[in-house]
């Protein structure tokens, strides 16, 4: 099949590209994905190192700047106060992930309507519920059903354990008479389709050896290479390239691992790159019909940039948390404070997620996400006799609301190790954030002391988290309007008619949960379109 | 690396970046070996050694035996270098943290298993459905809690 035309060109094999892959193989069409990194194999995971922690900090970081590897491209963040992280393999970033797994809400779908604030999107819930489900059966998510804060869904596995730490905090929210709810986790409480439960190592980030994480390295990749998608590693495209006197894509040009540059023909390109990887190939692809970068008539690729900014408040116990052990990121969620209010002094609104604590190391460095030591010296030894072990956190993830001005373009300098343009983030926190981090983090006090610390910790500033960058939404946002958007309610680009888009980027709006469950429903709900308008698919 | 003088300085220099706790047996940095780990952290800092010497020159400009000092001396100089030469400074205290919380035996005096997580990883059971029941009895007593649409 090499270097012949394919039916299928994928671009990345991270979450959404994975999903779509999965969706399209009942056509028979032929599939090709091309990753710009490696397998990693699970025993290469630093998990299973003695001195784990340190990989934080090197090869295995979430920050592309920080690891520095050859399939990872720069980032320029100097101009944003949250950094974009990521990770480049086979699996993507569902390798390093954390797997908190919430859907999105109806009302997410319908923020203009509802709410006066961005866009409708042009789809809702009720038509991506079926995909959610389906995704979390071949995922394998974990979750307690009934929960009042959506439509009636139940997880295909029972909950992982909330432990001390998860307990503790729930008490504090029955006792403020606030929802929450035990996490929807893509990781696995049983063991499950021939893969080993959770062994509640703590060090999600550092790669799941057991498997149990729902990284798409253990998910769909295996059934898709055994089904017979070619998968090429180490593949990086430079440009997606279009046929001028129709306007069709009609391949890639990229970097093989060979160090050559190859030339692959498609009949349909799928774009899976995330919020910042996709307008960055699109505005590299820059042609006589596109002199802005390909797909983008509108001017929008790159637009509307958005993160999820997150601040931190601890209480400390008079009892050891435990934290370190179980899923890192995922406990229990409150959506109190997740829909509109017209009583605050801003719209739309938050969750207060409980992540566990981490390790030492991470901690006395300042924490995951955060490049803030604690004291040297005497101190030092009274935070971390005195107050790590004893931690219990909430983590206030804000919604994001869309702004032109936070945006990706190309940087006019920096370049990754093939010597395509890198991207810059251009991002400023927007005073509707800010006012509801301030909210969020005042209402985690209060609960926290509800549930008995007798001390509460904040950073004390106003400063986010700053590699904080996860979910990258927005940048290719869906829409019926082709002035104001990339591509359409089934994420066909306006302007090329066999180009789509599946990842995060197509974000109309950001809610205020974990991105990857919704990509990877509306990845399957594009590829389910895409099969049942396959014969007027170019039309 | 550096000379029996420098590492005798960098040794009593650990010692007060991470003090020890000898009620509960806790080492101090210096005492643990971290001077070992800093020439080897290459991959976290792009110079450690360079910054290490940066660090104990400044301290060796102000006093001829930091080791001599009196605990509050030493504290004292030391904030006046951190102050002067915050980024070798940083980069120090940065390394020290890793190569301190890097050793297993550490780990586990702040109730961390000292091994490998995987894949051993943790003992939590899983709450009981009946715990489950009573826990969110509460919150699924208030009813449906979103905006339907």
């Amino acid at each position: 099949m090499k270097n012949e035309t394919v039916d299928v060109l994928i671009i990345g094999a991270g979450a959404s590209g994975a999903a779509i892959a999965w969706s399209l193989l009942e056509t028979r069409m032929r599939i090709l994905c091309l990753e710009q990194g490696p397998h990693v194999a699970d025993k290469d995971y630093p998990s299973r190192d003695d001195d784990y922690e340190l990989s934080r900090y090197g090869k295995f970081s979430c920050d592309p700047n920080v690891r520095g590897l050859k399939q990872d491209y720069p980032i320029n963040a100097d101009d944003s106060c949250i950094t974009p992280v990521n990770f480049n393999a086979v699996g993507g970033s569902t390798i390093n992930f954390l797997g908190h797994w919430p859907r999105m809400k109806p009302s997410d779908f319908r923020t203009k309507s509802l709410d006066g604030v961005a866009e409708d999107w042009p789809v809702n819930y009720a038509m991506l519920a079926p995909f959610y489900a389906m995704n979390d059966e071949t995922t394998g998510v974990s979750g307690l059903g009934g929960n009042p804060a959506y439509p009636d869904y139940t997880p295909p596995l029972p909950p992982i354990p909330m432990g001390k730490l998860g307990q503790t905090l729930a008490k504090g929210f029955n006792k403020m008479g606030w929802h929450w709810w035990p996490s929807d986790v893509s990781i696995l409480s049983q063991d499950y389709d021939g893969r080993q439960k959770c062994v509640n190592a703590g060090t999600c980030d550092l790669g799941c050896a057991a498997g149990a994480k729902g990284g798409t390295n253990f998910t769909y990749w295996p059934i898709l290479e055994n089904a017979g998608v070619e998968l090429r590693t180490e593949s990086r495209v430079r440009e997606i390239t279009v046929d001028q006197s129709t306007g069709f894509a009609t391949g890639v040009i990229y970097h093989g691992p060979d160090g050559q540059v190859h030339e692959q023909k498609a009949e349909l390109v799928i774009v899976a790159c995330n919020g910042v990887g996709t307008p960055r190939l699109l505005l590299n692809s820059k042609s006589k019909m596109f002199p802005d970068g390909l797909a983008n008539r509108s001017g929008m690729v790159g637009k509307n940039l958005m993160f999820h900014p997150l601040t931190g408040v601890s209480g400390v116990f008079n009892e050891p948390m435990k934290g370190h052990e179980g899923p890192m990121a995922c406990s229990i969620l409150s959506q109190e404070f997740y829909e509109n209010d017209p009583s605050r002094d801003f719209m739309r609104g938050y969750g207060l997620h409980s992540g566990r604590s981490t390790t030492p190391m991470t901690y006395a460095l300042g924490g995951y996400g955060v490049d803030n030591p604690i004291p040297w010296g005497a101190q030092h030894r009274e935070v971390m006799d005195n107050v790590y072990p004893y931690l219990a956190g909430l983590t206030v993830v804000a919604e994001d609301l869309p702004e032109e001005h936070n945006r990706v373009t190309l940087d006019p300098d920096l370049t990754d190790s093939d010597g395509i343009p890198a991207p810059k983030i251009t991002y400023r926190l927007g005073d509707n954030s800010r006012k509801m981090l301030k909210h969020g983090e005042e209402r985690a006090k209060e609960v926290l002391m509800a549930a008995g610390a007798k001390k509460v910790l904040t950073k004390g500033d106003d400063d986010v988290w700053w590699r904080a960058g996860w979910h990258q939404m927005g940048t290719c946002r869906m829409g019926n309007d082709p002035k104001k958007s990339i591509v359409n309610s089934w994420g066909r680009s306006h302007d090329v008619k066999n180009l789509f888009i599946v990842d995060g980027s197509i974000f109309v709006t950001a809610g205020a949960v974990n991105p990857t469950s919704t990509i990877q429903a509306l990845s399957l709900y594009i590829g389910d379109s895409i099969k049942n308008n396959i014969e007027t698919l170019f039309d | 690396m550096w000379t029996e003088r420098e590492n005798d300085l960098l040794i009593a220099v650990l010692d007060e970046l991470i003090p020890a706790n000898k009620k509960v047996g806790v080492p101090a940095a210096g005492a643990l070996g971290v001077a070992g780990f800093l020439p080897t952290a290459t991959s976290y800092a792009p110079d450690p050694v360079g910054s290490v010497k940066a660090v104990l020159k400044s301290i060796i400009d102000k006093s001829s035996d930091f080791t001599m000092l009196e605990g509050v001396e030493k504290i004292a100089l030391l904030r006046d270098v951190e102050t002067e030469n915050a980024v070798d400074f940083g980069t120090l205290v940065q390394l020290t943290y890793m190569g301190y919380y890097s050793r297993p035996e550490v780990r586990s005096m702040f109730g961390v298993g000292a091994h490998a997580v995987q894949p051993k990883g943790y003992d939590v059971p899983r709450e009981s459905d009946e715990f489950m029941e009573s826990l969110t009895a509460p919150v699924r007593a208030r009813g449906k809690f979103f905006r339907v649409v």
